[in-house]
């Protein structure tokens, strides 16, 4: 316990976690866009993948705008996988901008605002710009913090290069991004002055011997020369979002960072499709257009997608992928019923990409992937169980016990995950096909039993999927 | 005639002119989207200040950035000095702290001035240099505190090199005065510039209110 409380109080300076994907690092294709079996965190879903890497390719190089790719498939088949492998592949460069389906409903702005903020997130311009910039080594960093823990914080850097030494009074925001970053003294750090955003060059090469150890993508750095202040011809990538933000009068490029940008005029975002495309030919910009990812596609609404099939005909429109895990089903806001909840004039304009069941081989592969992102290592046998159980719930259920079967294990203070752990943790927790099944049996002892909902018309598409993959996925 | 480039400048900009107080004030706009803004001493005839606002791209209107002049300082600049309203001036990003060197310029009828305040370091450690392939001049500090490459715009509009024989220094009060002495060509193309603005119409709609003001 004293563990998670020391994790909490560190919280500020985020320590990295594993997410539900974060073993994905990339499509797995090689050359020729053939997908191997395992290779990037990616296991089977051979077909789907390969069409991922098409798309990849079509992103890269950026000609064709507003097209729409739909990832369909049964749940926990890999969709999202497939789409972080993508945004792995196209690196870092390109924006990628990831949101679920029922991101849109907001109470502080429409569902179009919403979403044609994403779509504009999801494309980059990279531009030449003389700007201020300070570089230099941090001597000392003093950072108050009020008691209180909450309020103003007071910072004073003392920056040097070779030649001269300066101090500097923080700002708040800047504050954030130093704590953000972790600069501590022995740091060759840059700011850019218009902006605030500080970046870490590495540690300075006379500091190489304040530490015995060090990590190895530690970077050894020379002391900047000359002035503390130069002037120097950097390339931004910014979105076509951000620009928008700063251009909007009433926040300024401050609203950024708090991220409180609220609706922004059409007027603006024209303006600023002329001014973009006048930089273009000017040679000063660079359009880089990128991916808008939508998760649980089919949450959208009637009005959604209507407007969707607008904004993607605009020439400025990233390349979009769904996702979704249902079938024929309503689409929200009507009382049609249409393949994948997406009206069909919608569907007509997406190519489709299926993912298919995982084979058992396959979600052996999957667990054992996640074994090691998690550090955890399993005995075959035990491994050998868990597939089973994996085939016979799902694969999210068996991946959550191998975080639960690790801790088990350390309890007895084993270093190996055995047999006798997994069994343990399957009986602790339950799935959700033993849990609906004690429900169905016990359901008299529960309380509300005796009132009989008279509408189910969302049970029945409920139990519909249920019968074609199994459970809803724990997503949200 | 060397200036002449600048000159050129000069003359297809868009120019606006008033007189305030004891000074004429007068706005430049470029063709190619820079401004510029000056004011001369009527009782010299020297600039007294000079701006530019350049354009940016990216974060909306630009700022005036002075060549020449004073800066405008706040006296409750004082952000670590704690309780003085520190709520108000929180929304830079990040400033020098108020005891950091601050160079100003200044353009006296004989020579050019730079003053560095805020320098607490006796006068052998300074280091002033002209370095004409930088076509600028350098200041050092042998004890590492204080360096800074100083570009001479007025002498690039004349296409000259700053040479070390112009340069005299002086260390009084923690300020560094820099003092170069304006070659002849300098001196003869502000008097080009002089009368290049004395086409320039005034104005004077002040004068007439100043008038005003004092026959009552």
């Amino acid at each position: 316990m004293a563990d998670g409380d020391k994790i909490e109080v560190r919280d500020v300076t985020r320590i990295e976690r594993i997410g539900a994907h974060s073993h994905i690092r990339g499509l797995g294709l090689d050359d020729v866009l053939e997908a191997r079996a395992v290779s990037q965190g990616m296991v089977g879903q051979k077909d789907a993948r390969r069409a991922a890497g098409v798309v990849v390719q079509m992103v890269r190089e950026g000609k064709i705008a507003g097209r729409c790719i739909l990832l369909a498939g049964e749940p926990s088949t890999g969709k999202t996988a497939i789409a972080v492998g993508m945004a792995q592949a196209l690196g870092t460069e390109t924006p990628f901008t990831s949101m679920s389906g029922s991101e849109i409903y907001s109470l502080e702005m429409s569902k179009t605002e919403a979403l044609s903020q994403a779509l504009r997130k999801s494309i980059g311009v990279r531009i030449k710009e003389e700007t201020e910039i300070i570089e230099g080594e941090v001597v000392e960093i003093q950072i108050d913090r009020p008691a209180t823990g909450t309020g103003q914080k007071i910072g004073k850097v003392t920056l040097k290069t070779t030649e001269m030494e300066t101090n500097y009074d923080l700002g708040n925001k800047i504050i954030e991004c130093f704590m953000k970053e972790k600069i501590q003294a022995g740091d060759v750090i840059t700011i850019d002055k218009a902006s605030g955003k500080v970046t870490k060059l590495g540690r300075s090469f006379t500091r190489a011997r304040d530490y015995d150890a060090t990590g190895a993508q530690t970077r050894f750095v020379q002391c900047p020369e000359g002035e503390l202040q130069k002037r120097k011809e950097v390339v931004h990538t910014v979105t076509l979002h951000e620009i928008d933000v700063i251009n909007s009068r009433t926040h300024g490029f401050l609203a950024l960072f708090s991220g409180d940008t609220g609706e922004i005029k059409q007027e603006i975002r024209d303006q600023i499709n002329n001014k973009v495309l006048e930089w273009r030919e000017e040679g000063k910009a660079e359009i880089n257009p990128g991916v808008l990812f939508i998760d649980e596609v089919h949450m959208l609404d009637i009005e959604c997608f209507s407007y969707l099939n607008r904004a993607l005909e605009s020439d400025m429109a990233p390349v979009v992928v769904m996702a979704t895990n249902r079938g024929i089903t309503r689409i929200r806001g009507t009382n049609y019923r249409s393949p994948h909840g997406i009206p069909i004039d919608l569907l007509d304009r997406m190519i489709i990409i299926r993912t298919v069941p995982y084979t058992e081989k396959e979600i052996k592969e999957i667990l054992k992937i996640r074994c090691e992102e998690e550090d955890c290592l399993m005995h075959p046998d035990a491994l050998t169980i868990l597939t089973r159980i994996a085939t016979d719930t799902s694969l999210r259920y068996a991946i959550q016990l191998i975080t639960t079967a690790n801790l088990v294990c350390r309890r007895r203070k084993a270093t190996e995950v055995t047999t006798e752990d997994v069994k343990k943790v399957y009986s602790l927790f339950l799935d959700e096909n033993r849990s609906s099944q004690i429900l169905k049996e016990y359901q008299d002892e529960y309380m509300f039993n005796e009132i009989q909902e008279p509408n189910d018309c969302e049970v029945v598409t409920k139990r519909e999927e249920a019968g074609g993959g199994d459970e809803q996925p724990m997503e949200h | 005639m060397s200036y002449e480039s600048w000159l050129n400048y000069l003359r297809c900009a868009e120019k606006h002119s008033m007189i305030s107080g004891r000074c004429r004030k007068i706005h430049y706009k470029f063709p190619d989207g820079q401004q510029m803004a000056e004011e001369y001493s009527m009782d010299t005839g020297i600039v007294q200040r000079r701006a530019w606002r350049k354009c940016k791209q990216l974060m909306g209107e630009p700022e005036w950035e002075i060549e020449l002049g004073e800066t405008s300082r706040q006296i409750n600049q004082c952000l670590g000095g704690g309780d003085a309203d520190s709520s108000i001036n929180n929304d830079f990003t990040l400033v020098e702290s108020n005891t950091a060197p601050a160079l100003t310029k200044r353009i006296t009828k004989k020579n050019i001035e730079w003053r560095i305040r805020n320098l607490p370091y006796p006068v052998d450690v300074y280091q002033v240099t002209a370095e004409p392939d930088k076509r600028a001049i350098v200041v050092r500090t042998t004890n590492k505190k204080y360096y800074k490459v100083i570009t001479v715009p007025e002498l690039d509009r004349c296409n000259l090199l700053p040479s070390q024989s112009n340069i005299s220094i002086h260390h009084q009060y923690n300020t560094l005065i820099i003092t170069y002495s304006k070659p002849l060509l300098l001196n003869e193309m502000e008097a080009q510039v002089l009368l290049l603005l004395k086409d320039v119409e005034t104005e004077t709609d002040m004068e007439v209110l100043l008038q005003g003001l004092l026959a009552k």
